[in-house]
């Protein structure tokens, strides 16, 4: 997420206070949510969607076409390119939502910290967040990953990590406009505590919207995990990883299409069906 | 309305545009076929598939990237036809003493470097202390000079290589670019100036490099020296070469059919099979000399410490339909330690037939009789783990897809094989801390001798650029004798033998599992006319080369 995007967001975030007309689910979101119990089911139980071992290899069956016993086509090493994509599904999940609960976590840290931590914590947060923002995120998870060595977990914390500063200001710049409403004026002014401000009013009317930031995060954490694994970053061969599909299969865009556009067709519709569920969610957080 | 305007016109330019290009199509092969009078002037435009070198002279570290380069630039005292005999280069002659610790070289009188300086005895002097200086870092030029101790200018066209001991090999690895001649003013500027723009006496000069994008080459008008095997004298036809980097396979192939580069090196399998059926391109196969592409066991520390243990992995992998299916028919198997261009390649198939029962006994018997969860066989707590680092920027994607091939069928005999790909320096980086149990490392060097440095125990402590060529960790003494020996006969039928016996021994103590031959191949759009591979390591020249266009 760039800055200029966390401002957007942050700006209707603040501003957007008003209750709209009631939402009622689009065909859109019926989609999106059935694809994404799609990928739920096969990264909790991909044996249910294809009992196919998705590291079983058969050179001799290599570059198969898509067909009705290979729905997607075979790959480079005959492997089924179906049964990799549904196993391949837990691995860009879990990295998907941890590196977004990793971001979130240490987004919400940082700017609860900044907003309420007086003038100086302030600053100082304020100035690590613009060094970190100097560097585009993707810069950021390489740089972390070529420091820790790649791998899954590396991946997860690269991802997370370099999404915390977008959070935070999220989160510092919602505390702040909250901080100054009417509402908290007026229980400052009737002798409330610091402590029960912050319980009922600051910390509720802050954090209601991580939900929605959350599922839209985890969309472009599976597209960031993803491009780490497609640089070869990320997933360690032959584990069944979408970016290390579609990099795999990269190699034979021209002979062997189906290698690299199903991996390719997952991670983007993951991470559009994410984006929808989440602007719906969005949506209804708002009216409350 | 504008558009409506804009289409009749759109229309007649596309189809004046698709009319030139058919016209291009038809016309192209005959005119190469009629005109064979070569044509002067041009830029070719080459891309390669290599790393971009960090350093573009050869006697640093000394790759094969390098030495593309450097062909085209520097030139070496002897060189090898396509029948393998060593020819006149720079030196127009040699003769060695007769109890072999000494060869002189006599040289061409009338050769200068392109900044000016003669080429003359000292020159080659001073070449050889460079390559030999710790300082230099080379590993390549350094190892095939190891029998080297000293280098006389006996008078200016006079130069005696003075030898520790005989040395069969010495004029194959004077023939390669890794130890080629450069002009000693321009050593003198120090390593980071000659990493810029090495100076040699070569039909081109390195005029500009633009990291991670191009060098430069234009014409060394006053060329003299061709090889003995050359096509012509004189100036080459090229004006210049545009030396381009482009790592990524499919883009490099789309430039060529594109028309955006003449010459592309690294051609992938997929890709040779797609050029064969696109008009206007060719093929040139240069197999490269030295070893065949093998997976070196490291018998230096556990689990491969055991022979009964390489048996059992070399057994149970499965290669033969990897091979055949990745590489789609365009590379052969290998059952020796040696490229099959070498004369004195030893194979033995009957060592690396499939065989999982087989492997799976060996394991048994060598202790590792239980299995985890996984299927992993464990002994003492420690599981059967095989680290494998693979350089993403030396192994191709389809020799990548083969280790993964050979990691599901070990798995079968319960190794578990750790692949993990690195980029080079963090490759390196593991060899020299000994953190692997698997490599492959493929080397390139002219003639059988290359044995002696990828298996005499010498080869394990590093040269000094920090790389050692032993990964297999070989240390056997009757092998070392035997390669000695093969180094120090002049006889062509014993040196054979000896190093047939030598090849014996790597083979049948498991130490490497031999795949298939380096491959080296090129595609070249049918406007570039004469390219050639060098017989000595199989670079491009584009000396002879020229345009039709």
């Amino acid at each position: 997420m760039s800055a200029l995007e966390v401002e957007a967001v942050a700006d209707r975030l603040a501003t957007h206070r008003s209750a709209g007309p009631r939402h009622r689910f689009g065909f859109g979101e019926i989609l999106a949510a059935l694809f994404l119990l799609f990928v739920l089911v096969a990264a909790i139980a991909p044996a249910l969607l294809s009992p196919t071992d998705p590291l079983a290899i058969d050179p001799g069956d290599a570059f198969s076409p898509p067909s009705l016993a290979q729905i997607f086509g075979t790959d480079e090493s005959g492997r089924n390119i179906y049964s990799r994509v549904v196993h391949g599904a837990a691995s860009s999940l879990v990295i998907g939502v941890s590196a977004t609960v990793i971001g979130l976590g240490l987004g919400v840290l940082l700017g609860v910290v900044a907003g309420l931590g007086g003038r100086v914590v302030d600053f100082g947060v304020n100035r690590l967040l613009e060094v970190l923002f100097a560097l585009p995120g993707l810069l950021l998870a390489l740089f972390l990953i070529v420091v820790i060595g790649p791998g899954v977990v590396t991946t997860t914390l690269a991802v997370g990590i370099s999404t915390a500063p977008g959070y935070a200001r999220i989160i510092r710049a919602q505390l702040i406009a909250v901080r100054s409403s009417a509402y908290v004026e007026a229980a400052t002014v009737q002798g409330r505590g610091r402590w029960w401000i912050l319980r009922r009013h600051l910390l509720p009317n802050t954090l209601a919207p991580l939900l929605a930031l959350g599922t839209l995060g985890v969309g472009q954490a599976i597209v960031w995990a993803s491009a780490l694994s497609f640089l070869g970053l990320g997933a360690v061969p032959p584990s069944p990883e979408w970016g290390a599909m579609l990099a795999a299969g990269r190699t034979y865009l021209s002979s062997a299409w189906w290698m690299s556009v199903f991996p390719g067709l997952f991670i983007v519709l993951t991470a559009v069906c994410a984006t929808v569920l989440g602007r719906g969610v969005q949506r209804r957080t708002r009216q409350r | 309305m504008q558009q409506q305007h804009l289409r009749p016109a759109l229309l007649r330019a596309t189809a004046a545009i698709s009319a030139l290009v058919l016209a291009g199509c038809t016309s192209s092969p005959a005119e190469t076929a009629t005109n064979d009078e070569p044509k002067t002037g041009g830029t070719l435009v080459y891309a390669s598939g290599d790393a971009e070198p960090t350093c573009l002279d050869p006697h640093v570290g000394g790759n094969y990237p390098q030495a593309l380069l450097a062909t085209q630039v520097l030139e070496s005292l002897v060189s090898r036809d396509s029948e393998g005999t060593i020819i006149p280069w720079l030196a127009t002659g040699w003769e060695v003493a007769d109890d072999g610790l000494s060869v002189t070289f006599t040289l061409r009188d009338d050769v200068t470097f392109t900044d000016g300086t003669p080429f003359d005895a000292e020159a080659v002097k001073a070449n050889i202390e460079h390559v030999k200086d710790p300082a230099t870092g080379s590993s390549t030029g350094y190892l095939a000079m190891g029998k080297v101790d000293s280098v006389e200018a006996v008078d200016a066209t006079t130069a005696k290589f003075n030898l520790s001991a005989p040395d069969s090999a010495l004029l194959e690895s004077l023939s390669q670019t890794w130890v080629a001649i450069e002009s000693p003013a321009g050593l003198e500027r120090g390593t980071d100036a000659n990493c810029e723009a090495p100076i040699g006496t070569g039909p081109f000069v390195i005029t500009d490099w633009v990291k991670q994008d191009s060098v430069t080459l234009e014409r060394n008008d006053d060329y003299v020296s061709p090889p003995a095997d050359a096509g012509h004298d004189g100036a080459a036809y090229l004006d210049a070469i545009t030396w381009r980097f482009i790592p990524d396979s499919a883009s490099r192939y789309a430039a060529l059919q594109a028309g955006e580069v003449d010459v592309i090196d690294n051609a992938q399998p997929d890709t040779l099979v797609a050029a064969e059926g696109e008009d206007g391109l060719s093929e040139l196969d240069a197999p490269r000399p030295g070893s065949s592409n093998r997976i070196e066991l490291n018998s230096g520390k556990a689990p491969f410490d055991d022979v009964a243990v390489r048996e059992a992995f070399i057994r149970s992998a499965q290669v033969d339909e990897g091979i055949e299916s990745l590489f789609f028919g365009t590379a052969d198997r290998s059952y020796s330690p040696l490229a099959s261009v070498e004369s004195a390649a030893y194979s033995d198939p009957s060592l690396f037939e499939y065989d999982l029962d087989a492997a799976n006994e060996l394991l048994d018997d060598a202790g590792w009789t239980e299995r985890d969860s996984d299927g992993y066989r464990v002994k003492d707590g420690e599981r059967l783990t095989v680290a494998f680092p693979v350089s993403t920027n030396q192994s191709i994607p389809a020799e990548q897809s083969l280790f993964e091939q050979i990691q599901a069928t070990t798995k079968e005999a319960g190794f578990a094989v750790e692949l993990s790909p690195l980029d080079l320096s963090s490759w390196y980086g593991a060899l020299a801390a000994n953190e692997y149990d698997a490599v492959s490392a493929p080397y390139t060097k002219v003639g059988p001798d290359v044995l002696r440095i990828l298996y005499d125990s010498a080869g394990i402590t590093p040269a000094p650029s920090g790389y050692f060529a032993n990964h297999s960790q070989v240390s056997i003494p009757e092998l070392d004798a035997l390669l000695d020996q093969a180094n120090a006969t002049t006889d062509e039928a014993e040196r054979t033998d000896l190093y047939a016996q030598a090849q014996a021994i790597v083979l049948e103590g498991f130490y490497i599992l031999p795949l298939y031959d380096q491959q080296n191949h090129y595609l070249l759009r049918d406007s570039v006319v004469g390219l050639r591979a060098m017989p000595t390591v199989s670079t491009p020249t584009f000396y002879d080369a020229w345009l039709d266009e």
